[in-house]
Protein backbone atom coordinates (compact mmCIF):
# COMPACT_ATOMS: atom_id res chain seq x y z
CA UNK A 1 0.00 0.00 0.00
CA UNK A 2 2.64 2.48 0.98
CA UNK A 3 4.37 1.88 -2.33
CA UNK A 4 1.91 4.06 -4.20
CA UNK A 5 0.46 6.43 -1.63
CA UNK A 6 3.22 8.93 -2.46
CA UNK A 7 1.67 9.32 -5.94
CA UNK A 8 -1.23 11.07 -4.27
CA UNK A 9 0.80 13.11 -1.79
CA UNK A 10 -0.11 16.46 -3.40
CA UNK A 11 -3.81 15.60 -3.47
CA UNK A 12 -3.72 14.32 0.11
CA UNK A 13 -1.97 17.51 1.22
CA UNK A 14 -4.87 19.54 -0.20
CA UNK A 15 -7.39 17.25 1.55
CA UNK A 16 -5.45 17.81 4.77
CA UNK A 17 -5.52 21.56 4.22
CA UNK A 18 -9.30 21.48 3.73
CA UNK A 19 -9.74 19.43 6.91
CA UNK A 20 -7.47 21.82 8.79
CA UNK A 21 -9.49 24.81 7.62
CA UNK A 22 -12.73 23.25 8.86
CA UNK A 23 -11.15 22.22 12.18
CA UNK A 24 -9.68 25.65 12.80
CA UNK A 25 -13.05 27.21 12.05
CA UNK A 26 -14.83 24.91 14.50
CA UNK A 27 -12.27 24.81 17.32
CA UNK A 28 -10.24 28.00 17.14
CA UNK A 29 -13.01 29.93 15.39
CA UNK A 30 -10.50 31.84 13.32
CA UNK A 31 -12.08 34.86 11.75
CA UNK A 32 -11.09 37.56 9.37
CA UNK A 33 -8.53 37.06 6.68
CA UNK A 34 -6.34 34.64 8.63
CA UNK A 35 -7.96 31.56 7.12
CA UNK A 36 -7.58 32.91 3.58
CA UNK A 37 -3.92 33.65 4.21
CA UNK A 38 -3.45 30.14 5.62
CA UNK A 39 -5.09 28.55 2.57
CA UNK A 40 -2.93 30.56 0.18
CA UNK A 41 0.21 29.65 2.12
CA UNK A 42 -0.76 25.97 2.13
CA UNK A 43 -1.49 25.90 -1.58
CA UNK A 44 1.74 27.72 -2.43
CA UNK A 45 3.51 25.09 -0.33
CA UNK A 46 1.85 22.29 -2.32
CA UNK A 47 2.73 24.03 -5.59
CA UNK A 48 6.40 24.30 -4.55
CA UNK A 49 6.33 20.67 -3.39
CA UNK A 50 5.14 19.62 -6.86
CA UNK A 51 8.52 20.79 -8.18
CA UNK A 52 10.52 19.33 -5.31
CA UNK A 53 9.26 15.81 -4.66
CA UNK A 54 8.96 12.93 -7.08
CA UNK A 55 5.35 11.81 -7.42
CA UNK A 56 5.57 9.94 -10.72
CA UNK A 57 4.52 6.33 -11.06
CA UNK A 58 1.57 4.02 -11.57
CA UNK A 59 -0.74 2.34 -9.07
CA UNK A 60 -0.71 -1.50 -9.09
CA UNK A 61 -3.78 -2.01 -11.29
CA UNK A 62 -3.16 1.05 -13.41
CA UNK A 63 -6.18 2.96 -12.14
CA UNK A 64 -4.06 6.04 -11.48
CA UNK A 65 -1.03 7.20 -13.41
CA UNK A 66 1.10 10.13 -12.34
CA UNK A 67 3.48 11.60 -14.92
CA UNK A 68 4.50 14.89 -16.57
CA UNK A 69 0.98 15.23 -18.01
CA UNK A 70 -0.61 14.99 -14.59
CA UNK A 71 1.90 17.39 -13.05
CA UNK A 72 1.29 19.97 -15.78
CA UNK A 73 -2.42 19.97 -15.03
CA UNK A 74 -1.93 19.88 -11.26
CA UNK A 75 0.21 23.00 -11.40
CA UNK A 76 -2.41 24.78 -13.52
CA UNK A 77 -5.15 23.85 -11.04
CA UNK A 78 -3.03 24.90 -8.06
CA UNK A 79 -2.19 28.26 -9.66
CA UNK A 80 -5.86 28.86 -10.46
CA UNK A 81 -6.87 27.98 -6.89
CA UNK A 82 -4.20 30.21 -5.33
CA UNK A 83 -5.19 33.17 -7.49
CA UNK A 84 -8.89 32.47 -6.98
CA UNK A 85 -8.48 32.39 -3.19
CA UNK A 86 -6.37 35.56 -3.22
CA UNK A 87 -9.08 37.30 -5.20
CA UNK A 88 -11.83 36.08 -2.86
CA UNK A 89 -10.32 37.09 0.49
CA UNK A 90 -11.65 40.65 0.59
CA UNK A 91 -15.02 39.87 -0.95
CA UNK A 92 -15.61 37.14 1.63
CA UNK A 93 -14.48 39.30 4.50
CA UNK A 94 -16.90 41.99 3.46
CA UNK A 95 -19.94 40.00 2.33
CA UNK A 96 -19.86 36.68 4.20
CA UNK A 97 -17.62 37.22 7.23
CA UNK A 98 -19.12 34.33 9.21
CA UNK A 99 -18.98 31.79 6.41
CA UNK A 100 -15.38 32.12 5.29
CA UNK A 101 -14.02 28.72 6.26
CA UNK A 102 -16.71 26.78 4.37
CA UNK A 103 -15.99 28.76 1.23
CA UNK A 104 -12.33 27.81 1.32
CA UNK A 105 -13.03 24.20 2.32
CA UNK A 106 -15.49 23.77 -0.58
CA UNK A 107 -13.06 25.35 -3.00
CA UNK A 108 -10.32 23.03 -1.78
CA UNK A 109 -12.52 19.93 -2.13
CA UNK A 110 -13.36 20.95 -5.67
CA UNK A 111 -9.63 21.40 -6.24
CA UNK A 112 -8.97 17.83 -5.01
CA UNK A 113 -11.39 16.52 -7.63
CA UNK A 114 -9.54 18.48 -10.31
CA UNK A 115 -6.15 17.25 -9.11
CA UNK A 116 -7.31 13.63 -9.39
CA UNK A 117 -8.83 13.99 -12.87
CA UNK A 118 -5.87 14.01 -15.29
CA UNK A 119 -4.28 10.92 -13.75
CA UNK A 120 -7.44 8.80 -13.64
CA UNK A 121 -7.29 5.79 -15.95
CA UNK A 122 -10.32 4.04 -14.52
CA UNK A 123 -13.93 5.05 -15.21
CA UNK A 124 -14.91 4.87 -11.56
CA UNK A 125 -12.07 7.14 -10.41
CA UNK A 126 -12.67 9.53 -13.31
CA UNK A 127 -16.37 9.91 -12.58
CA UNK A 128 -15.93 10.27 -8.82
CA UNK A 129 -13.18 12.87 -9.32
CA UNK A 130 -15.32 14.74 -11.84
CA UNK A 131 -18.26 14.89 -9.44
CA UNK A 132 -16.01 15.88 -6.54
CA UNK A 133 -14.93 18.78 -8.72
CA UNK A 134 -18.50 19.69 -9.65
CA UNK A 135 -20.68 19.41 -6.54
CA UNK A 136 -18.86 22.01 -4.37
CA UNK A 137 -19.12 24.48 -7.27
CA UNK A 138 -22.94 24.42 -7.06
CA UNK A 139 -22.75 25.49 -3.42
CA UNK A 140 -20.13 28.15 -4.09
CA UNK A 141 -22.24 29.67 -6.88
CA UNK A 142 -24.98 30.37 -4.31
CA UNK A 143 -22.56 31.94 -1.84
CA UNK A 144 -23.80 35.49 -2.28
CA UNK A 145 -26.75 34.43 -0.15
CA UNK A 146 -27.58 37.86 1.13
CA UNK A 147 -27.51 39.33 -2.35
CA UNK A 148 -25.48 42.40 -1.69
CA UNK A 149 -25.34 43.84 -5.18
CA UNK A 150 -28.00 46.53 -5.50
CA UNK A 151 -30.50 45.94 -8.28
CA UNK A 152 -29.68 42.26 -8.56
CA UNK A 153 -31.65 40.79 -5.67
CA UNK A 154 -32.32 37.27 -6.81
CA UNK A 155 -29.43 36.47 -9.09
CA UNK A 156 -27.46 34.18 -6.79
CA UNK A 157 -30.28 31.65 -6.31
CA UNK A 158 -30.99 31.65 -10.02
CA UNK A 159 -27.32 31.32 -10.96
CA UNK A 160 -26.73 28.40 -8.62
CA UNK A 161 -29.91 26.56 -9.60
CA UNK A 162 -29.11 26.87 -13.30
CA UNK A 163 -25.57 25.62 -12.72
CA UNK A 164 -26.94 22.75 -10.64
CA UNK A 165 -29.62 21.61 -13.08
CA UNK A 166 -27.28 21.60 -16.08
CA UNK A 167 -24.47 20.08 -14.04
CA UNK A 168 -26.62 17.31 -12.60
CA UNK A 169 -28.17 16.56 -15.99
CA UNK A 170 -24.69 16.38 -17.50
CA UNK A 171 -23.52 13.90 -14.88
CA UNK A 172 -26.62 11.79 -15.52
CA UNK A 173 -25.72 11.75 -19.23
CA UNK A 174 -22.18 10.73 -18.30
CA UNK A 175 -23.49 7.93 -16.07
CA UNK A 176 -25.65 6.49 -18.83
CA UNK A 177 -22.85 6.68 -21.39
CA UNK A 178 -20.54 5.12 -18.84
CA UNK A 179 -22.98 2.28 -18.24
CA UNK A 180 -23.00 1.48 -21.96
CA UNK A 181 -19.22 1.75 -22.40
CA UNK A 182 -18.26 -0.25 -19.32
CA UNK A 183 -21.01 -2.79 -19.91
CA UNK A 184 -19.92 -3.39 -23.50
CA UNK A 185 -16.18 -3.46 -22.88
CA UNK A 186 -16.48 -5.57 -19.71
CA UNK A 187 -13.84 -3.53 -17.91
CA UNK A 188 -13.76 -0.31 -15.92
CA UNK A 189 -10.33 0.52 -17.35
CA UNK A 190 -10.55 3.48 -19.72
CA UNK A 191 -7.67 2.15 -21.80
CA UNK A 192 -9.68 -0.98 -22.59
CA UNK A 193 -11.95 0.79 -25.07
CA UNK A 194 -15.15 -0.86 -26.20
CA UNK A 195 -15.61 -2.76 -29.44
CA UNK A 196 -17.01 -0.51 -32.12
CA UNK A 197 -20.75 -0.85 -32.26
CA UNK A 198 -23.68 1.52 -32.60
CA UNK A 199 -24.44 1.16 -28.91
CA UNK A 200 -20.86 1.97 -27.92
CA UNK A 201 -20.99 5.02 -30.19
CA UNK A 202 -24.11 6.22 -28.38
CA UNK A 203 -22.29 5.69 -25.09
CA UNK A 204 -19.27 7.68 -26.24
CA UNK A 205 -21.40 10.55 -27.51
CA UNK A 206 -23.32 10.68 -24.21
CA UNK A 207 -20.03 10.84 -22.31
CA UNK A 208 -18.73 13.64 -24.58
CA UNK A 209 -22.02 15.50 -24.06
CA UNK A 210 -21.73 15.07 -20.30
CA UNK A 211 -18.24 16.55 -20.19
CA UNK A 212 -19.21 19.24 -22.70
CA UNK A 213 -21.53 20.77 -20.09
CA UNK A 214 -18.66 21.53 -17.73
CA UNK A 215 -16.53 22.88 -20.56
CA UNK A 216 -19.37 25.22 -21.42
CA UNK A 217 -19.14 24.22 -25.08
CA UNK A 218 -22.11 24.72 -27.42
CA UNK A 219 -24.79 23.25 -27.28
CA UNK A 220 -24.28 22.82 -23.54
CA UNK A 221 -23.54 26.45 -22.77
CA UNK A 222 -26.86 27.88 -21.55
CA UNK A 223 -25.84 28.10 -17.92
CA UNK A 224 -22.62 30.02 -18.60
CA UNK A 225 -23.72 33.67 -18.93
CA UNK A 226 -26.44 33.47 -16.27
CA UNK A 227 -24.22 31.77 -13.74
CA UNK A 228 -21.34 34.15 -14.40
CA UNK A 229 -23.65 37.08 -13.81
CA UNK A 230 -25.22 35.83 -10.60
CA UNK A 231 -22.44 34.05 -8.74
CA UNK A 232 -19.86 36.00 -6.70
CA UNK A 233 -17.39 37.49 -9.18
CA UNK A 234 -14.16 36.27 -7.48
CA UNK A 235 -15.59 32.76 -7.49
CA UNK A 236 -16.58 33.12 -11.14
CA UNK A 237 -12.95 34.02 -11.86
CA UNK A 238 -12.07 30.54 -10.58
CA UNK A 239 -15.14 28.86 -12.12
CA UNK A 240 -14.39 30.28 -15.55
CA UNK A 241 -10.96 28.65 -15.77
CA UNK A 242 -10.30 25.70 -13.47
CA UNK A 243 -13.30 23.43 -14.22
CA UNK A 244 -12.76 24.09 -17.92
CA UNK A 245 -9.18 22.87 -17.62
CA UNK A 246 -10.60 19.91 -15.69
CA UNK A 247 -13.11 19.17 -18.44
CA UNK A 248 -10.35 19.34 -21.03
CA UNK A 249 -8.23 16.94 -18.98
CA UNK A 250 -11.09 14.47 -18.63
CA UNK A 251 -12.05 14.68 -22.28
CA UNK A 252 -8.44 14.13 -23.40
CA UNK A 253 -8.06 11.17 -21.06
CA UNK A 254 -11.17 9.55 -22.49
CA UNK A 255 -10.58 10.30 -26.15
CA UNK A 256 -6.81 10.05 -26.42
CA UNK A 257 -5.83 7.35 -23.95
CA UNK A 258 -8.16 4.61 -25.08
CA UNK A 259 -8.95 2.37 -27.96
CA UNK A 260 -10.94 5.43 -28.98
CA UNK A 261 -7.89 7.20 -30.35
CA UNK A 262 -8.04 4.60 -33.12
CA UNK A 263 -11.68 5.52 -33.66
CA UNK A 264 -10.67 9.09 -34.40
CA UNK A 265 -12.94 9.19 -37.47
CA UNK A 266 -15.82 8.68 -35.09
CA UNK A 267 -15.28 11.36 -32.46
CA UNK A 268 -13.09 13.95 -34.20
CA UNK A 269 -15.94 15.22 -36.41
CA UNK A 270 -18.18 15.54 -33.35
CA UNK A 271 -15.51 17.61 -31.60
CA UNK A 272 -15.01 19.74 -34.74
CA UNK A 273 -18.75 20.48 -34.91
CA UNK A 274 -18.86 21.40 -31.20
CA UNK A 275 -15.78 23.55 -31.64
CA UNK A 276 -17.10 25.50 -34.65
CA UNK A 277 -20.47 25.98 -32.96
CA UNK A 278 -18.77 27.20 -29.76
CA UNK A 279 -16.59 29.70 -31.62
CA UNK A 280 -19.56 31.00 -33.61
CA UNK A 281 -22.06 31.26 -30.74
CA UNK A 282 -19.49 32.57 -28.25
CA UNK A 283 -18.11 35.30 -30.49
CA UNK A 284 -21.39 36.41 -32.06
CA UNK A 285 -23.44 36.43 -28.87
CA UNK A 286 -20.72 38.33 -27.04
CA UNK A 287 -21.11 41.30 -29.39
CA UNK A 288 -24.40 42.76 -28.02
CA UNK A 289 -23.65 42.11 -24.32
CA UNK A 290 -23.68 45.07 -21.96
CA UNK A 291 -22.65 43.27 -18.78
CA UNK A 292 -18.93 42.55 -18.51
CA UNK A 293 -19.53 39.18 -16.85
CA UNK A 294 -21.93 37.98 -19.54
CA UNK A 295 -19.54 39.18 -22.22
CA UNK A 296 -16.73 37.21 -20.60
CA UNK A 297 -19.03 34.20 -20.36
CA UNK A 298 -19.62 34.17 -24.10
CA UNK A 299 -15.96 34.96 -24.76
CA UNK A 300 -15.08 31.93 -22.62
CA UNK A 301 -17.38 29.75 -24.73
CA UNK A 302 -15.51 30.98 -27.82
CA UNK A 303 -12.11 30.30 -26.22
CA UNK A 304 -13.18 26.71 -25.45
CA UNK A 305 -14.01 26.39 -29.14
CA UNK A 306 -10.40 27.23 -30.01
CA UNK A 307 -9.07 24.62 -27.55
CA UNK A 308 -11.33 21.94 -28.98
CA UNK A 309 -9.89 22.45 -32.48
CA UNK A 310 -6.52 21.43 -31.08
CA UNK A 311 -8.08 18.41 -29.38
CA UNK A 312 -9.84 17.39 -32.60
CA UNK A 313 -6.45 17.32 -34.34
CA UNK A 314 -5.79 14.23 -32.18
CA UNK A 315 -2.02 14.51 -32.58
CA UNK A 316 0.66 14.79 -29.92
CA UNK A 317 1.51 18.36 -30.94
CA UNK A 318 -2.15 19.27 -31.10
CA UNK A 319 -2.68 18.02 -27.57
CA UNK A 320 0.42 19.88 -26.37
CA UNK A 321 -0.88 23.10 -27.84
CA UNK A 322 -4.28 22.55 -26.24
CA UNK A 323 -2.39 22.39 -22.94
CA UNK A 324 -0.50 25.58 -23.76
CA UNK A 325 -3.75 27.30 -24.72
CA UNK A 326 -5.54 26.30 -21.52
CA UNK A 327 -2.59 27.48 -19.40
CA UNK A 328 -2.64 30.83 -21.21
CA UNK A 329 -6.42 31.01 -20.80
CA UNK A 330 -6.24 30.33 -17.07
CA UNK A 331 -3.97 33.28 -16.33
CA UNK A 332 -5.63 35.66 -18.80
CA UNK A 333 -9.26 35.01 -17.93
CA UNK A 334 -8.67 34.80 -14.18
CA UNK A 335 -6.82 38.10 -14.27
CA UNK A 336 -9.50 39.73 -16.39
CA UNK A 337 -12.32 38.63 -14.09
CA UNK A 338 -10.42 39.87 -11.04
CA UNK A 339 -9.88 43.28 -12.68
CA UNK A 340 -13.60 43.46 -13.48
CA UNK A 341 -14.32 42.53 -9.85
CA UNK A 342 -11.93 45.14 -8.48
CA UNK A 343 -13.35 47.82 -10.75
CA UNK A 344 -17.00 46.90 -10.12
CA UNK A 345 -16.55 47.17 -6.35
CA UNK A 346 -15.87 50.89 -6.64
CA UNK A 347 -17.63 51.77 -9.86
CA UNK A 348 -21.08 50.61 -8.87
CA UNK A 349 -21.74 47.71 -11.22
CA UNK A 350 -20.48 45.15 -13.67
CA UNK A 351 -21.87 46.82 -16.77
CA UNK A 352 -19.42 47.71 -19.51
CA UNK A 353 -20.75 51.27 -19.40
CA UNK A 354 -19.78 51.45 -15.73
CA UNK A 355 -16.18 50.72 -16.66
CA UNK A 356 -15.78 54.06 -18.38
CA UNK A 357 -12.93 56.13 -17.07
CA UNK A 358 -11.30 53.15 -15.36
CA UNK A 359 -7.90 53.97 -16.81
CA UNK A 360 -8.05 57.45 -15.26
CA UNK A 361 -9.27 56.29 -11.89
CA UNK A 362 -6.71 53.53 -11.65
CA UNK A 363 -4.08 53.49 -14.40
CA UNK A 364 -2.69 50.17 -13.32
CA UNK A 365 -6.06 48.36 -13.31
CA UNK A 366 -6.87 49.91 -16.68
CA UNK A 367 -3.49 48.81 -18.06
CA UNK A 368 -3.94 45.28 -16.72
CA UNK A 369 -7.43 45.11 -18.24
CA UNK A 370 -6.02 46.16 -21.61
CA UNK A 371 -3.27 43.52 -21.52
CA UNK A 372 -5.73 40.74 -20.62
CA UNK A 373 -8.15 41.84 -23.35
CA UNK A 374 -5.36 41.88 -25.92
CA UNK A 375 -4.31 38.42 -24.79
CA UNK A 376 -7.82 37.02 -25.20
CA UNK A 377 -8.10 38.72 -28.58
CA UNK A 378 -4.78 37.19 -29.65
CA UNK A 379 -2.71 40.30 -30.30
CA UNK A 380 1.09 39.98 -30.35
CA UNK A 381 3.04 39.84 -28.08
CA UNK A 382 1.08 38.61 -25.13
CA UNK A 383 0.55 34.95 -24.34
CA UNK A 384 -2.86 34.65 -25.99
CA UNK A 385 -1.31 35.41 -29.36
CA UNK A 386 1.01 32.41 -29.20
CA UNK A 387 -1.79 30.21 -27.86
CA UNK A 388 -4.06 30.97 -30.83
CA UNK A 389 -1.21 30.81 -33.33
CA UNK A 390 0.02 27.42 -32.13
CA UNK A 391 -3.47 25.93 -31.95
CA UNK A 392 -4.34 27.07 -35.47
CA UNK A 393 -0.96 25.87 -36.82
CA UNK A 394 -1.28 22.39 -35.34
CA UNK A 395 -4.89 22.02 -36.43
CA UNK A 396 -3.89 23.11 -39.94
CA UNK A 397 -1.08 20.54 -39.97
CA UNK A 398 -3.57 17.85 -38.96
CA UNK A 399 -5.70 18.78 -41.97
CA UNK A 400 -8.47 20.64 -40.19
CA UNK A 401 -8.58 23.54 -42.66
CA UNK A 402 -12.25 24.53 -42.31
CA UNK A 403 -12.30 24.98 -38.50
CA UNK A 404 -9.06 26.96 -38.70
CA UNK A 405 -10.51 29.37 -41.27
CA UNK A 406 -13.72 29.72 -39.24
CA UNK A 407 -11.62 30.27 -36.13
CA UNK A 408 -9.50 33.02 -37.70
CA UNK A 409 -12.54 34.84 -39.09
CA UNK A 410 -14.32 34.67 -35.74
CA UNK A 411 -11.17 35.76 -33.90
CA UNK A 412 -11.40 38.98 -35.93
CA UNK A 413 -15.03 39.33 -34.80
CA UNK A 414 -13.74 38.83 -31.26
CA UNK A 415 -11.48 41.85 -31.68
CA UNK A 416 -14.56 44.08 -31.89
CA UNK A 417 -15.97 43.32 -28.48
CA UNK A 418 -12.66 42.98 -26.68
CA UNK A 419 -11.53 46.33 -28.03
CA UNK A 420 -14.91 47.96 -27.38
CA UNK A 421 -14.43 47.18 -23.68
CA UNK A 422 -10.92 48.64 -23.89
CA UNK A 423 -12.28 51.73 -25.65
CA UNK A 424 -14.83 52.22 -22.90
CA UNK A 425 -12.20 52.08 -20.17
CA UNK A 426 -9.71 54.36 -21.90
CA UNK A 427 -11.66 56.80 -24.05
CA UNK A 428 -15.01 57.31 -22.34
CA UNK A 429 -15.46 59.92 -19.64
CA UNK A 430 -16.05 58.50 -16.18
CA UNK A 431 -18.55 59.76 -13.66
CA UNK A 432 -15.85 60.67 -11.17
CA UNK A 433 -12.09 60.84 -10.90
CA UNK A 434 -11.88 59.20 -7.52
CA UNK A 435 -9.10 56.67 -7.15
CA UNK A 436 -10.00 53.00 -6.94
CA UNK A 437 -8.60 51.03 -4.04
CA UNK A 438 -8.20 47.35 -4.73
CA UNK A 439 -6.93 45.60 -1.62
CA UNK A 440 -3.52 43.98 -1.34
CA UNK A 441 -4.50 40.31 -1.94
CA UNK A 442 -6.63 41.17 -4.97
CA UNK A 443 -3.91 43.41 -6.41
CA UNK A 444 -1.33 40.69 -5.82
CA UNK A 445 -3.45 38.14 -7.70
CA UNK A 446 -3.94 40.52 -10.63
CA UNK A 447 -0.22 41.33 -10.64
CA UNK A 448 0.71 37.64 -10.79
CA UNK A 449 -1.67 37.05 -13.71
CA UNK A 450 -0.33 40.14 -15.48
CA UNK A 451 3.24 39.00 -14.96
CA UNK A 452 2.46 35.52 -16.30
CA UNK A 453 0.65 36.88 -19.37
CA UNK A 454 3.42 39.35 -20.25
CA UNK A 455 6.48 37.25 -19.39
CA UNK A 456 5.14 34.09 -21.07
CA UNK A 457 4.08 36.23 -24.02
CA UNK A 458 7.60 37.49 -24.54
CA UNK A 459 9.22 34.18 -23.68
CA UNK A 460 6.81 31.28 -24.33
CA UNK A 461 9.57 28.68 -24.83
CA UNK A 462 9.60 27.01 -21.40
CA UNK A 463 5.82 26.63 -21.25
CA UNK A 464 5.76 25.17 -24.79
CA UNK A 465 8.46 22.70 -23.81
CA UNK A 466 6.68 21.55 -20.69
CA UNK A 467 3.40 21.25 -22.62
CA UNK A 468 5.18 19.12 -25.22
CA UNK A 469 6.73 16.96 -22.50
CA UNK A 470 3.33 16.54 -20.86
CA UNK A 471 1.64 15.45 -24.08
CA UNK A 472 4.51 13.10 -24.91
CA UNK A 473 4.41 11.50 -21.47
CA UNK A 474 0.64 11.10 -21.70
CA UNK A 475 0.59 9.50 -25.14
CA UNK A 476 3.80 7.55 -24.56
CA UNK A 477 2.35 5.84 -21.52
CA UNK A 478 -0.84 4.92 -23.31
CA UNK B 1 -35.86 -10.58 -19.64
CA UNK B 2 -32.82 -10.45 -21.84
CA UNK B 3 -30.16 -7.74 -21.94
CA UNK B 4 -32.00 -6.10 -24.83
CA UNK B 5 -35.21 -5.82 -22.85
CA UNK B 6 -33.43 -4.29 -19.90
CA UNK B 7 -31.56 -1.79 -22.06
CA UNK B 8 -34.76 -0.82 -23.86
CA UNK B 9 -36.42 -0.21 -20.49
CA UNK B 10 -33.41 1.86 -19.37
CA UNK B 11 -33.49 3.87 -22.58
CA UNK B 12 -37.22 4.49 -22.14
CA UNK B 13 -36.73 5.71 -18.56
CA UNK B 14 -33.86 7.90 -19.78
CA UNK B 15 -36.05 9.39 -22.50
CA UNK B 16 -38.84 10.11 -19.98
CA UNK B 17 -36.27 11.81 -17.77
CA UNK B 18 -35.01 14.01 -20.62
CA UNK B 19 -38.60 14.86 -21.58
CA UNK B 20 -39.43 15.77 -17.99
CA UNK B 21 -36.30 17.88 -17.64
CA UNK B 22 -37.24 19.90 -20.71
CA UNK B 23 -40.96 20.32 -20.02
CA UNK B 24 -41.20 20.61 -16.22
CA UNK B 25 -41.30 24.15 -14.95
CA UNK B 26 -41.33 23.33 -11.27
CA UNK B 27 -37.89 22.85 -9.73
CA UNK B 28 -39.12 19.76 -7.85
CA UNK B 29 -40.30 18.22 -11.11
CA UNK B 30 -36.87 18.80 -12.59
CA UNK B 31 -35.25 17.11 -9.59
CA UNK B 32 -37.49 14.07 -10.08
CA UNK B 33 -36.58 13.99 -13.77
CA UNK B 34 -32.91 14.07 -12.82
CA UNK B 35 -33.51 11.07 -10.56
CA UNK B 36 -35.12 9.22 -13.48
CA UNK B 37 -32.08 9.95 -15.65
CA UNK B 38 -29.65 8.66 -13.05
CA UNK B 39 -31.70 5.59 -12.26
CA UNK B 40 -31.97 4.65 -15.92
CA UNK B 41 -28.17 4.53 -15.88
CA UNK B 42 -28.33 2.33 -12.79
CA UNK B 43 -30.79 -0.01 -14.53
CA UNK B 44 -28.42 -0.37 -17.45
CA UNK B 45 -25.48 -0.99 -15.11
CA UNK B 46 -27.31 -3.74 -13.24
CA UNK B 47 -28.54 -5.30 -16.49
CA UNK B 48 -25.00 -5.49 -17.86
CA UNK B 49 -23.82 -7.13 -14.63
CA UNK B 50 -26.60 -9.73 -14.67
CA UNK B 51 -26.68 -10.62 -18.34
CA UNK B 52 -23.21 -9.86 -19.68
CA UNK B 53 -21.14 -10.47 -16.55
CA UNK B 54 -19.61 -7.01 -16.77
CA UNK B 55 -18.10 -5.60 -13.53
CA UNK B 56 -20.72 -2.86 -13.37
CA UNK B 57 -22.54 -3.71 -10.16
CA UNK B 58 -20.14 -1.88 -7.79
CA UNK B 59 -20.48 1.15 -10.07
CA UNK B 60 -24.14 1.40 -9.09
CA UNK B 61 -23.11 2.12 -5.51
CA UNK B 62 -20.78 4.87 -6.64
CA UNK B 63 -23.45 6.40 -8.84
CA UNK B 64 -25.98 6.26 -5.99
CA UNK B 65 -23.60 7.88 -3.53
CA UNK B 66 -22.68 10.66 -5.96
CA UNK B 67 -26.33 11.30 -6.78
CA UNK B 68 -27.29 11.52 -3.11
CA UNK B 69 -24.63 14.20 -2.60
CA UNK B 70 -25.80 16.03 -5.69
CA UNK B 71 -29.50 15.96 -4.78
CA UNK B 72 -28.76 17.10 -1.23
CA UNK B 73 -27.12 20.20 -2.66
CA UNK B 74 -29.90 20.54 -5.23
CA UNK B 75 -32.66 20.48 -2.62
CA UNK B 76 -30.83 23.13 -0.60
CA UNK B 77 -30.63 25.30 -3.70
CA UNK B 78 -34.33 24.80 -4.40
CA UNK B 79 -35.03 25.89 -0.81
CA UNK B 80 -32.94 29.02 -1.36
CA UNK B 81 -34.79 29.68 -4.59
CA UNK B 82 -38.13 29.21 -2.82
CA UNK B 83 -37.19 31.75 -0.16
CA UNK B 84 -36.32 34.33 -2.80
CA UNK B 85 -39.34 33.83 -5.04
CA UNK B 86 -41.93 32.27 -2.70
CA UNK B 87 -42.37 29.57 -5.33
CA UNK B 88 -40.37 26.90 -7.11
CA UNK B 89 -41.60 27.86 -10.56
CA UNK B 90 -38.47 28.29 -12.63
CA UNK B 91 -40.13 30.62 -15.16
CA UNK B 92 -39.54 33.46 -12.75
CA UNK B 93 -35.83 32.95 -12.99
CA UNK B 94 -35.15 35.45 -15.71
CA UNK B 95 -33.46 38.20 -13.76
CA UNK B 96 -30.18 37.54 -15.54
CA UNK B 97 -30.16 39.52 -18.74
CA UNK B 98 -27.53 41.06 -20.90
Amino acid sequence: MSSWVHLLSLDLAVVGLAALVMLLDALASLRGRTIGALVVAGLVGVLIASFQIDVTGTTPHGAYVSDAWVLFFKRIFLCAAILGVLGSIEWLDRHAPKRQAEYYALLLFSLVGMLLLPGARDWVLLVVAFELMGVPLYVLAAYAKNDTTPGEPKLAAEAALKLFVTGAASSAFTFFGLALLVGLSGSTSIAQGAQMSPLATVGLMLVIAGFGFKLGAVPFHFWVPDTYQGAPTPFVAFLSVAPKAGGLAALSVILMSTGWVGAKELWAPAIVVISIASMAVGNLFALPQTDARRLLGFSGIAQIGYVLIALAAATEQGLAMALFFIAAYVFTNLGLFLVVHAAAQDMGGHGIAEMSGLSRRSPWLGGALLVFLLSLAGIPFVIGFWAKLFVFLEAYRAGLVVPVIVGIVLAVVGLFYYLSVARQTFMAEGKSDEKIHAGAPLSAAIAVCLLAVVVLGLWPGPLVESANAAAAAFLGGR
Amino acid sequence: MTLQHCLLLAAAVFAIGVYGLITRRQAIGMLISLELLVNSANLALVAFAKHAGAPTQPLVLFVLAITVAEVAVGLALVMLFYRRYDDTLLDQANEARG
